[in-house]
């Protein structure tokens, strides 16, 4: 089921589909390590910006840039 | 954007740079501790400068190794080579310039996955590669195994372990960079493969070929790049009159989106994660073991009310703290109130700035004595001008300093962006991201640190609006004006906290609606500042990394602004001490004076004229200097060698009073301030503006309030 990072449940991981935001949010959150296909650990996500761990790095996102992010439950699925 | 930038004449301007012998660029992530690794690297010999055009720092240093005299290049912090950011564009052309012979790509030892993407970049690029793991004693601690042996056999270039704080690893890597020269390991460039672009990368080759702008770029690495969509590299066509090429280009990406239907650029910052994620897998080894405090402290600080909360508390106690050690204030009111009045006065006058303002008040006594009978006005120029003038900028470096340690603690200890983050909400409403905390609590100890912690920002025009906007917080300096007219002309102490507090809340009101306004009117951006930080491991801060860091600052800001600032002071001098009949000994007849008595006018919407609104007037020129010299020049000219009866007998009323200290606030903080702002905006217009700007909204906010209050009061 597709959502939006900023719905994604706390202590959950969550697989990245697509990235919908322009060329170079696109690009700079990438190269962060936020590449589709990647699974994400949500750490923290109720008031504030969402914090995810991705590829041993603990990245917080602004929550306007989180909802650009749609994702898909992973549970289950091996972090690469 | 200019096409020089990074370009091989761009570090020219250095001394250091004449006598080296071999140069080696270093690159890596934010956070991943190149800053670190530099200074342990280059020792003092850094020598600071901006990138030609841009307001991006570069800093290099030489380092002599076995008779060797190495140079390094810190290039800006960056997590690829495309051309998303000034940082990257910056990074890529000063790579390709050929400038240095070697580069080292940093990795973060504790997060492999992620930063090994930037060397394997670095690796496409050139050959001439040293890759250096940082932070390795930390990477232990985490129960984090890397077999470099390995990664050396399979990457084919030298790989080296090191922590910075430690010092390990520094001979290796210095021994490696002597010998590389010697014996190039790597000659051939890595080879990614990029699956099913593969094709359509041979096709942009041939066309990439042709072009010759792009000759100087590697062709396989200029045709992915240009596959990926590059920004630059497509301005360098446009401008090089080879638009065929470019529209060739073009058609192919749009071949690639009909045929497999996704983004380019998409697959082939995939297809380098997967080469990376393919190299870990074979070398990195994860054990969990984590320490549990810091996962404790971590969870705190994630919690959006709890870790707001405590870091504002965290951040008042160290302000106080600082501001204590630095005038006594507060705490020598403390003192005062409960009854100890001694020990209030020992703190004050045993505190740093009043030690150091002592000290040169004697150098300066000492050289008007002893120089006076030669020449007087001579002595006058070098005591009363130079020497006072330089002692007022150096009894605000403890501040200043101290300021910068709360800052470097922040970061080193991984808290800053934590903070950050339970700050983005409430900020993110007034057209500012989380960072925009940095100001606003620096800005409450000196107003030069917090202008410079607009380095933090997220977009260009974030960092507009801070520099623009930060001078507004009510500093230290502007505290212990306020509180002695405060002190003077309140009794009542409930009124006494509330002005103070009013005081405070509009500085940080016209911080928060500036920034705002600049956004919206100046930098015509309506969306909001988005947030993407990371989030370090905490860990408590070690005290040399601070004090490298507020050092790097301090002195930074002391080289760059000390020469504004001293020239100003003289120029302040030779106008208080120049009189329309030459020089004159008598400040009531210099031009200063004069000015003073001229614009004495602009005090008649407080209702303050007379004898005494030249001398309010002539001290709010002074303020210009320095905030805290409105009391001294208060005192001089009220005769009187209390600062407190100097300022009780202007016998103001109390919404006279008032509007004074919101005056006072809110106008241009200090000549220091005004310099920083030159410094890191790197803009004269927006300098004189911002002057303006704050000058005359403090001016009409001011006589706003006292004509509210006196019609209020005349109303009850």
């Amino acid at each position: 089921m597709s959502k939006t990072l900023v719905n994604a449940a706390e202590g959950t991981k969550v697989r990245v589909i697509d990235i919908i935001a322009g060329q170079g949010l696109k690009n700079r959150l990438m190269q962060m390590g936020l590449t589709p296909g990647e699974v994400l650990e949500v750490i923290e996500n109720s008031k504030g910006p969402v914090i995810v761990s991705v590829k041993g790095v603990t990245i917080a996102l602004g929550r306007g840039m989180a909802s650009k992010i749609l994702v898909d439950d992973a549970q289950g699925v091996q972090q690469s | 954007m200019d096409g020089h930038i990074g370009s091989r004449n761009s570090l020219k301007e250095s001394e250091e740079s004449k006598e080296y012998d071999l140069t080696v660029a270093i690159v890596g992530n934010p956070n991943v501790g190149k800053s670190t690794l530099f200074n342990v690297l280059t020792g003092k010999s850094v020598h600071v400068a901006n990138w030609p055009g841009v307001t991006v720092e570069s800093k290099e240093g030489v380092k002599e190794w076995k008779g060797i005299r190495i140079r390094f290049v810190d290039l800006p912090g960056i997590y690829g080579l495309s051309s998303l950011t000034l940082e990257e564009v910056i990074s890529r052309e000063y790579i390709v310039s050929g400038d240095s012979e070697l580069v080292i790509g940093l990795v973060d030892a504790t997060s492999p996955e992620r930063s090994l993407y930037l060397p394997i970049q670095l690796l496409e690029l050139t050959p001439n590669v040293i890759i250096v793991f940082t932070k390795v004693d930390e990477m232990n601690r985490l129960g984090i195994h890397i077999h470099f042996d390995k990664l050396e056999a399979m990457l084919g270039v030298p790989v080296i372990p090191t922590s910075a704080l430690h010092k390990k690893g520094i001979r290796e890597l210095l021994d490696t960079i002597i010998n590389i020269s010697n014996e190039k390991k790597r000659i051939k460039l890595v080879n990614i493969d990029y699956g099913g672009l593969e094709s359509f990368i041979s096709d942009i080759s041939k066309i990439v070929a042709e072009s010759k702008t792009l000759k100087n770029y590697p062709l396989r690495w200029a045709s992915i790049r240009l596959l990926e969509g590059d920004k630059r590299l497509e301005d360098l066509l446009t401008s090089n009159n080879e638009l065929d090429i470019l529209n060739k280009v073009q058609s192919v990406r749009d071949a690639v989106r009909r045929s497999i239907g996704r983004d380019p650029a998409e697959l082939i910052i995939n297809a380098r994660f997967r080469y990376v994620s393919n190299i870990t897998k074979e070398v990195v080894v994860r054990v969990d073991k984590v320490s549990s405090y810091e996962h404790i402290v971590d969870k705190i600080f994630r919690k959006p009310y709890i870790g707001a909360g405590l870091s504002l508390v965290l951040m008042l106690v160290s302000l106080l703290l600082v501001f204590s050690v630095n005038t006594g204030f507060p705490l020598n009111l403390i003192m005062r109130y409960i009854g100890l009045q001694e020990v209030g006065e020992l703190i004050e006058f045993y505190s740093l700035n009043s030690v150091i303002s002592e000290a040169f008040n004697m150098l300066s006594n000492q050289i008007k004595s002893s120089i006076y009978w030669y020449n007087p006005l001579l002595a006058s120029l070098i005591s009363d001008g130079i020497v006072i003038g330089l002692g007022s900028v150096i009894s605000f470096l403890p501040l200043i300093f101290m300021t910068f340690l709360i800052l470097a603690a922040l970061e080193d200890s991984g808290l800053a962006p934590r903070i950050a983050i339970s700050f983005h909400n409430l900020l993110n409403k007034f057209g500012y991201s989380g960072n925009a905390v940095y100001p606003l609590i620096l800005g409450m100890g000196c107003n030069v640190p917090a202008v410079m912690s607009s380095r933090t920002s997220v977009d260009d025009s974030e960092r507009t609006q801070m520099i623009f906007s930060a001078p507004f917080i009510p500093c230290q300096a502007r505290l212990i004006v306020a509180s002695a007219l405060i002190a003077a002309f309140f009794r009542n102490p409930l009124l006494q906290a509330l002005a103070l507090l009013t005081m405070y809340l509009s500085g940080i009101f016209m911080y928060l609606l500036t920034g705002k306004l600049v956004r919206r009117a100046v930098c015509r951006i309506s969306d909001k500042p988005e947030l993407i930080l990371e989030l370090p491991l905490i860990h408590f801060p070690k005290v040399k990394v601070l004090w490298w860091i507020a050092w790097d600052y301090t002195k930074h800001f002391l080289k760059k602004a000390g020469l504004i600032i001293f020239t100003l002071s003289v120029l302040v001098w030779v106008l208080v001490n120049l009189s329309p009949s030459g020089m004159t000994a008598d400040v009531n007849e210099g031009f200063a004076a004069t000015i003073g008595n001229a614009i004495s006018y602009i005090l008649i919407p407080f209702d303050i004229v007379g004898e005494d609104s030249w001398k309010i007037a002539f001290a709010l020129i002074q303020g210009f200097i320095a905030k805290e010299s409105v009391l001294q020049t208060l005192a001089v000219l009220g005769e009187s060698a209390n600062v407190d009866d100097a300022v009780r007998s202007l016998n103001l009323t109390i919404p006279q009073a008032y509007s004074l200290i919101l005056l006072i606030t809110l106008y241009i903080p200090c000549l220091a301030t005004v310099a920083v702002v030159y410094q890191e905006s790197r803009n004269l217009k927006l300098t004189v503006v911002q002057t303006i700007y704050m000058t005359l909204l403090a001016y009409l906010i001011s006589i706003l309030v006292y004509q509210l209050i006196k019609f209020l009061m005349w109303v009850i």
